[in-house]
């Protein structure tokens, strides 16, 4: 019964990620990061740790 | 032997596979192709921690209190692993999209400092880090379910304070890559690692009579469906599979930025408004806030590590294993979860975005958080002992 129970909790959850996919669908996608700095060669001075999500937001 | 006896939950292993078939068909159907290679890496990345029982906070506990090192050990060779291949593929074109992949460079500031050491912390109370939470909840673990909930909660109020913990000093993104050059940086990092490597072999044979060298490769018990499987199988996989979501998504693997996004998308729902905070506003968070959960490739290969993780736990007939739950572990589930949420924020990252992605890139950052988390775990399993006694 436990495992029902926390089946539905995770399906609950999937539900209102679905909701939101329907209510703000995939305006801007893919959501990856581009590299626009192709001409410098620094592609190391930009990137995605999972802490901020888009390249450009390291500069600081 | 006994895990080797347990039935097939197949209820649960049928709501798994139903869950990717279906999602596939949303990714494919209205996102894109890369979404769904996310996906199926983000599956593989959570069998394998499943199966191979691959976390930072046991194996990091075990040594602080024992100096039992196996799973340090695997650790160690897994990063030295992606020391090497990612030095092939940062900066060169991917071979599923036709642009640069970039490697997880963030600053090297105090606010890394801060952060990783409360993460450290954090994780030993909460008994997981950013990728062990989310493989365990999934599989049914219902104490890290709660420690889940309030990563995200943390993780949020992390993304509130962002502009205080941005103003302290930063030296800036640090790449050994750029600073050395590719060659070198690998050496340095390597040589690193080696020294790392033979101080905690040394540490657990001088401490541990039954020490064995080669028990993290030991293939005994090795079951490829129910499991379990040797570290080391783990360790490669995951370097692997790393590689892979560098080569899919263009930036390698990362946990922990989708925890805030799901708290933020949920207030956001209630009506509580997170869009104008200075975190919100930067461009990839403001996009991801705006558009759906299943365009942000974090999200996708998260859902991907969930029912990786319910899967496997299905064929291994353990999924909801009910542990003991008494209010000391309850709030140390709450602690752990928050202020690991938090410190992720300010270190940018977890074990997975921060350590194995940021050291596999060459970012000093990974380094410096390993440092201070380690130091951080040092403090948090004497703290530990509060709760869990």
């Amino acid at each position: 019964m436990k495992r029902i129970v926390y089946l539905f909790i995770l399906t609950l959850c999937l539900t209102l990620a679905f909701l939101d996919h329907d209510s703000n669908g995939v305006a801007y996608n893919p959501l990856f990061h581009s590299h626009d700095d192709q001409t410098s060669g620094a592609s190391q001075s930009i990137s995605m740790p999972c802490g901020l999500g888009g390249s450009e937001n390291h500069k600081h | 032997m006994s895990a080797i006896t347990k039935k097939i939950d197949l209820t649960v292993l049928g709501y798994a596979v139903l869950a990717i078939l279906l999602f596939s068909f949303l990714f494919i159907s209205q996102v894109g192709n890369r979404h769904l290679y996310v996906f199926l890496i983000g599956i593989g990345l959570g069998v394998s921690l499943y199966h191979a029982s691959f976390g930072f906070t046991g194996g990091w506990r075990n040594f602080i209190e024992h100096r039992e090192s196996s799973s340090l050990r695997a650790q160690i060779i897994m990063l030295g692993l992606a020391v090497i291949l990612f030095s092939f593929f940062i900066g060169s074109n991917s071979w599923i999209y036709h642009s640069k992949m970039i490697g997880a460079i963030a600053p090297v500031s105090v606010s890394v400092v801060v952060g990783s050491f409360m993460f450290g912390l954090a994780m030993q109370l909460a008994g997981g880090c950013g990728s062990g939470t989310l493989f365990t909840a999934s599989s049914g673990n219902g104490k890290m379910a709660i420690t889940l909930v309030f990563f995200m909660i943390g993780s949020l109020v992390g993304t509130y304070h962002f502009d205080f913990w941005k103003s302290l000093p930063s030296f800036g993104g640090v790449s050994l890559m750029t600073e050395f050059g590719k060659v070198n940086s690998v050496l340095l990092q390597l040589s690193v690692l080696i020294l790392l490597y033979y101080f905690i072999y040394k540490s657990d044979q001088k401490r541990n009579v039954n020490f064995k060298h080669t028990d993290i490769f030991d293939f005994s018990n090795f079951d490829l469906f129910k499991g379990p499987w040797p570290l080391i199988l783990g360790a490669v996989l995951l370097v692997f599979f790393n590689v892979l979501m560098l080569q899919a998504a263009g930036h390698p693997w990362g946990i922990t930025f989708a925890f805030g996004l799901w708290a933020a998308k949920i207030v956001q729902f209630v009506g509580f408004e997170v869009s104008s905070w200075s975190f919100w506003q930067l461009s990839y968070p403001s996009t991801a806030l705006e558009n759906s959960l299943f365009a942000d490739p974090t999200t996708v290969s998260n859902l991907g590590i969930i029912f990786g993780a319910l899967a496997a736990s299905a064929l291994a007939g353990n999924f909801f294993k009910a542990s003991l739950i008494n209010k000391k572990i309850l709030i140390a589930a709450i602690l752990g979860g928050f202020f690991m949420g938090y410190g992720a924020r300010l270190s940018f990252g977890c074990n997975v975005g921060a350590l194995f992605s940021g050291i596999a890139s060459g970012s000093l950052h990974g380094w410096v958080w390993f440092l201070f988390a380690f130091i951080g775990s040092f403090i948090g399993v004497r703290f530990r002992r509060v709760f869990y006694s």
